[in-house]
């Protein structure tokens, strides 16, 4: 009887360990959250989707700005999985390039933005969450997240622009 | 004779697209805008031939309207007229929200109209309408109702008017905001925090956190084994099947969380550990994402291939930037 008891007692244990954790990520996470995506969510509605497409279109010319900037406007103003339109705006031999680079940053910057990938904070939140139970500030690992995707992004459009070319020319087909 | 025209929703709007067209009868265009017509009533009026009405100042009878301009955060208004299924076009982009939530349905309301959303209706896609376009336009000369009422109440209303819109204009897209960002929050972090802290209980509680630690560490608390790592997520057969939704990646970013909690992962390779777990994100997703950007097939083709052979170099030149970029941060 005593080891039924033990047995139920360990199994309730490891969904009290869970619920706790539970808590802890509502009351730490959550409130800070919700403002903050509200007051985004609420700039982006202000500024609007036209006014973003018309920054869209200008800025695919330059490399530079075309994996970085582009990128970055994108997934803030539009989120995942609406960022990926701005492909539209640049010929077809960028289009493979511009998506790399915009899906790679759909994690970087959660750190700081959270409203931008809200179906996938946890990539970011997971390793942030233990670094904070060390008694670390988090705020110079977001920041740090962020420019470093930047780089990141910018290498990878880049890399996949040459590919996407090369590949393009040993099939022999024009883009 | 009137003619149709077609609403479409707004950008960040919902429901519809409507076809509106009055008849003798029903040929009244109510703003029900707070006083005064508002530019988007007037429009659909000059549009179809109807007449724009101040519903707020001369209440209009039912049966004689064609359809309703409100502008209506998403409380009472936008499911009254919805309810007595009197066509709505509502300003504020709101979805089926607020008590009467059940009968905001898309084929009588739509939201967030601006005038570039309204147009004429093609005679072909429209199959209300048999009446010549002649007849309609030569009547359009005697049918000229809405000069008159911009006499009585111009379109922009007088300054206290316009302040009060804006007013509500900011205060409506905050509401918005919220609105949306809780809707995120229940549909999309809410469930993902409960599968999270079910697997940390898990872990926590029970001998696996041992033995996953005894696994993972040795992977992850050095430059090499976080390399290593990323080399296999970024491998070209592997990487589409790791990313669907991020699940995994966030699973393993959970993962590593506990053990940087525990000490014993030190917390210098949090940056590195982020690029190591997703040099796969979004190789599930290229052709949908490619189609979004309106990408030719062959750019498809190409592009899967091109994505994939640029992450296996890529992923572990991310986690290298990232080392260097740690130095100095704990």
């Amino acid at each position: 009887m005593s080891y039924l008891a033990d047995f139920a007692q360990a199994f309730i244990g490891v969904f009290q360990e869970g619920g706790k954790t539970f808590v802890g990520l509502l009351t730490g996470i959550i409130p800070t959250l919700v403002t903050l995506m509200t007051a985004v969510n609420a700039l982006i509605m202000f500024i609007g989707e036209e006014r973003v497409n018309n920054w869209g279109m200008s800025m695919g010319k330059y490399a530079i700005l075309r994996y970085t900037v582009m990128p970055i406007v994108a997934v803030f103003f539009l989120t995942n999985p609406m960022a990926y339109t701005f492909g539209r705006f640049l010929p077809e031999k960028y289009k493979p390039a511009f998506y790399d680079a915009a899906v790679s940053f759909v994690h970087p910057i959660t750190g700081l933005f959270p409203h931008a990938n809200p179906a996938e904070l946890f990539v970011y939140l997971g390793i942030a969450q233990g670094v904070e139970k060390l008694g670390l500030p988090i705020g110079g690992l977001a920041i740090r997240y962020f420019l470093v995707g930047v780089i990141v992004i910018f290498i990878r459009g880049i890399v996949t622009e040459k590919l996407t070319l090369r590949l393009a020319k040993q099939q022999g087909i024009e883009l | 004779m009137y003619r149709a025209v077609i609403i479409k929703k707004g950008s960040n709007g919902w429901g519809g697209p409507l076809i509106i067209k009055p008849t003798e009868k029903k040929n009244k265009i109510a703003s029900i805008t707070g006083g005064g017509i508002h530019p988007i009533a007037q429009r659909i009026a000059e549009l179809t031939g109807g007449v724009a009405i101040d519903g707020f100042r001369n209440p209009v009878p039912e049966d004689e309207i064609c359809c309703v301009v409100i502008d209506c955060g998403g409380t009472a208004r936008a499911g009254v007229y919805p309810k007595k299924r009197i066509p709505t076009i509502n300003l504020t982009p709101v979805g089926p929200t607020g008590p009467l939530a059940d009968y905001i349905v898309e084929d009588i309301y739509v939201s967030g109209v601006r005038e570039n959303d309204i147009s004429l209706a093609d005679e072909s896609e429209n199959n209300i309408s048999n009446i010549p376009i002649i007849s309609g336009e030569s009547k359009k000369e005697t049918f000229t109702p809405t000069p008159e009422i911009k006499h009585n109440g111009s379109p922009k209303g007088n300054i206290l008017e316009r302040f009060g819109r804006a007013m509500g204009g900011i205060v409506g897209t905050l509401y918005q905001a919220g609105r949306k960002t809780i809707d995120q929050l229940l549909r999309n972090i809410i469930p993902f925090m409960a599968f999270v802290a079910t697997i940390i209980g898990i872990i926590n509680a029970t001998g696996i956190g041992k033995a996953l630690a005894n696994l993972i560490a040795p992977l992850a608390n050095n430059i090499v084994g976080l390399l290593i790592i990323s080399i296999i997520a970024g491998f070209p057969l592997l990487s589409p099947l790791l990313g669907p939704g991020a699940v995994i990646a966030q699973v393993i970013g959970v993962l590593l969380g506990v053990e940087i909690g525990k000490g014993t992962i030190p917390p210098q390779f949090a940056l590195p550990a982020l690029f190591a777990i997703d040099p796969q994100v979004g190789c599930d997703f290229i052709p949908v994402g490619l189609s979004l950007g309106e990408a030719k097939p062959e750019t498809n083709s190409i592009g899967v291939s091109a994505i994939l052979i640029s992450r296996l170099f890529t992923g572990p030149i991310a986690v290298l930037i990232a080392y260097l970029f740690s130095f100095g941060l704990y």
